[in-house]
């Protein structure tokens, strides 16, 4: 429990929603510089000592994710499309298309810790190349270089492993990483060799995991359990470890987990005055502030913005423009799995030990618009990759099982690639669904670019080369297909300087209502090349530094 | 006590001291007695009691479950204890599905009487009959549903029922430990380390 506890009467300076990665470096930097600040996060308080080995409960239970059984979505595949409740991995069970950490530290909690900064090109593309018909493509309004002193605090306040300069392709720095790179395991030696006999050039993978004791947290022992799971011994850089405490050790902040904000208020003069939320019990309160700040995450935010819709805000909070919800992407992903004569035991230790950026830049000689980095990994944790049964591999009998026993010869090369914004891909509100405290349930609308799945072909065809040049008995891609689900959840609130064309201000500051601002994987523009969380977070200090400078001056 | 619970106790009492902090001492007791619990539940020989299904309809899915993953000079689907895995998850966290199931699993055992009139039931069928049988039906979902569960029940944690003293994690070589040091594997022994890069490259 925090050991600031705010009353339901007080108003506080700032309410934040989410604790995730956003939502935590906004807590503490909004505290550090004397404000008042409540956190308000839908899921538990979890510690270390929660956290287990538990592959069936984390990935096919909802252990630590938002629950299809009490906060279902519907998909579909086009405005046009029925929407449906999906099944996907697990025909025993309904699944969500956006999945996202419901839980104190958000999906900083879960995630793999791929922390590569975005490139240059990643904020101005558009200039650079021109417009995509059909498409939203477009600049940010700010530049790499603005956010540069960001990714560094990022890298030495929330605690990121790697090698600076050791990629020809790396955006310039201002200081290195605080921590040497997490130890190579097989899958990056094995595609380091392949690669750079095809005159590529891999590198340590950028981990925002320990690889020595830093700032009060160990060094990672190893165990593996990093995707999708929370880190037992702290080593893993989550905001649950480092952000949310040192938000509460200023005594001016109080996270309050268990608190499902569904509706943000606003007066007659437009604007916000505070949230409304559940507690544990179902039990309803508001809470009053001087202003509220949404990390809610990329498919959280915009629905609560569209479910605080009222006579002053018909289209839902915060959306003259329209454009709240819409523009969704989720990054283009592909699985190329390799297997060895010995043995290489990806499970132990981190999943992601080397990068290679050579295709990160979009190449207009490819015929298509896209482009991506690709990494060295474990493929899956035991029952996902049992599970896995693409193409014309044995999915049971003798065949199945001689298949299983590779597992420890196995890897993954995976792509990460752009994903451009769609108006017709959005999150909104599905009519005649609602979840387990009676709000409006979310519709996700997704359809992949023909570009999106153009960049992944192309990723998984070098992918294959890699693999063959390293030396690989047997390799197999997963099919490049339409997604209908994602864990990057970006886009749906995005930043631009036009009112009319975009949710938020270059600041974070929602066009509309002057003390609501918004910080989280909604206010990307365009999708990056994946990995995503290093980017968030950067927008995280500079948004909170611009947005403490609006209180200090009261122009909340 | 397992392997398991004493490679996480002495992972937790080891982590102790580089962690500096309360957690591990406080959490300890029910820690150590989730995992008792959990190593005496996985380890009472069966037959145990079904929760959800009938004894036929456990019979009929154990021997499919024998033949998606069978037995041999590794362990299968019966050493992993699949059917009680399957009878748990049915009567617990997938009881919304569990009438489906059933319902797939009646569908099943009547398209098996039409095929095969003579045999009592597809348990008791000849291995030949039932191979036959399922390679006819693998592309329906109650196949699909009973191969993912066989495939859980084989890998999922034991406290769930299947993966019988780590059973299915000995069949794909997965060690459940709770720390690891390099090498990992057998390319990683021998790495020289990371060689700088000297030319720029074409972009």
């Amino acid at each position: 429990m925090s050991p600031r506890q705010f009353k339901l009467n007080e108003t506080v300076d700032f309410i934040v929603v989410g604790s995730g990665a956003a939502g935590g470096v906004m807590a503490r930097e909004l505290a550090r510089s004397g404000f008042t600040v409540l956190v308000l996060e839908q899921g538990p308080r979890l510690y270390p000592a929660d956290f287990e080995h538990d592959e069936f409960k984390y990935s096919f239970l909802a252990g630590i994710t938002n629950d299809p059984k009490n906060s279902p979505q519907t998909f579909r595949a086009g405005p046009d499309a029925p929407a449906e409740r999906l099944i996907t991995n697990n025909p025993m069970a309904y699944a969500n298309p956006l999945v996202y950490a419901r839980l104190v530290g958000g999906s900083s909690t879960h995630f793999t810790a791929n922390y590569w900064r975005f490139h240059e090109i990643d904020f101005n593309e558009r200039s650079v190349l021109g417009g995509i018909a059909g498409t939203g493509f477009d600049d940010w309004p700010i530049s790499y270089a603005e956010l540069e002193p960001y990714y560094t605090k990022v890298e030495w306040e929330v605690g990121v492993s790697g090698l600076a300069e050791a990629s020809p392709f790396d955006p310039p720095r201002s200081k290195p990483y605080p921590m040497p790179p997490l130890p190579v395991k097989s899958s990056g030696v094995l595609m380091e060799r392949g690669a750079r006999k095809l005159g590529l050039h891999p590198f340590p993978a950028p981990m925002a995991i320990n690889s020595q004791a830093y700032r009060g947290r160990p060094a990672c022992v190893s165990c593996g359990f990093c995707i999708a799971f929370g880190c037992e011994v702290m080593a893993k850089s989550s905001s649950l470890f480092n952000m949310i405490p040192e938000a509460e050790a200023t005594g001016r902040c109080e996270v309050r987990p268990e608190s499902y904000v569904f509706r943000v208020e606003t007066n007659e003069r437009g604007r916000a005055t505070g949230v409304r939320y559940f507690d544990r019990d179902k039990r309803e309160h508001f809470q009053k502030a001087r202003a509220v700040v949404l990390s809610a995450n990329g498919a959280e935010t915009p629905r609560l913005l569209l479910n605080s819709e009222s006579a002053r805000f018909p289209q839902g909070l915060a959306n003259s423009s329209g454009v709240v919800g819409k523009y969704l992407m989720f990054n283009q992903q592909t699985a190329t799995h390799a297997v060895f004569e010995r043995e290489l035991n990806e499970y132990k230790s981190v999943q992601v030990t080397r990068v290679i950026h050579d295709f990160y830049d979009s190449d207009p000689r490819r015929g298509f618009y896209g482009g991506g980095g690709l990494d060295a990994r474990m493929g899956r944790q035991p029952l996902g990759w049992a599970l896995q049964s693409s193409g014309d591999l044995p999915k049971w009998g003798p065949e199945y099982k001689a298949r299983l026993e590779a597992f420890p010869r196995s890897m993954v090369c995976a792509g990460h690639a752009t994903s451009l914004p769609l108006e017709t891909n959005s999150v909104s509100i599905e009519p005649g669904l609602a979840d387990a405290w009676g709000i409006p349930a979310m519709r996700v609308t997704y359809n992949d670019h023909p570009d999106d799945l153009a960049i992944g072909r192309f990723l998984r065809d070098r992918a294959s080369e890699i693999m063959d040049a390293a030396g690989a008995q047997k390799i197999w891609s997963e099919e490049v297909a339409p997604r209908n689900n994602s864990v990057h959840l970006l886009g749906t609130c995005r930043m631009g300087k036009d009112p009319s064309r975009s949710v938020i201000d270059q600041f974070h500051r929602a066009h509309d209502v002057r003390n609501l601002f918004l910080c989280d994987g909604s206010s990307f523009v365009t999708s990056g090349r994946g990995q995503p969380t290093m980017t968030i977070q950067a927008l995280a200090f500079r948004a909170a530094e611009h947005i403490a400078r609006f209180a200090r001056r009261d122009e909340i | 006590m397992t392997e398991t619970d004493d490679g996480r106790r002495r992972f937790l009492l080891a982590s102790g001291s580089a962690l500096a902090g309360a957690w591990v001492v406080s959490s300890w007791p029910a820690i150590a007695a989730a995992h008792e619990h959990a190593a005496r539940a996985a380890q009472t020989p069966g037959p145990q009691a079904f929760g959800f299904l009938t004894s036929a309809e456990a019979a009929d899915v154990d021997a499919m479950a024998a033949h998606i993953l069978p037995s041999g000079d590794t362990p299968g689907a019966r050493e992993a204890h699949v059917v009680y895995f399957i009878d748990r998850v049915l009567a617990t966290c997938f009881s919304d599905r569990a009438p489906v199931f059933r319902a797939g699993l009646a569908q099943f055992q009547v398209g098996f009487h039409l095929a095969c009139p003579a045999a009592r039931s597809f348990a008791a069928a000849s291995s030949a009959d039932q191979l036959a049988f399922l390679h006819a039906v693998e592309a329906t979902p109650f196949f699909a549903a009973v191969r993912q569960l066989t495939v859980m029940g084989t890998l999922a944690a034991s406290q769930y029922g299947g993966n019988f003293g780590g059973a299915g994690w000995k069949l794909i070589g997965f060690e459940d430990q709770h720390v690891f040091t390099a090498p990992f594997g057998h390319y990683d022994r021998d790495y020289a380390g990371f060689v700088p890069y000297t030319k720029e490259p074409k972009r």
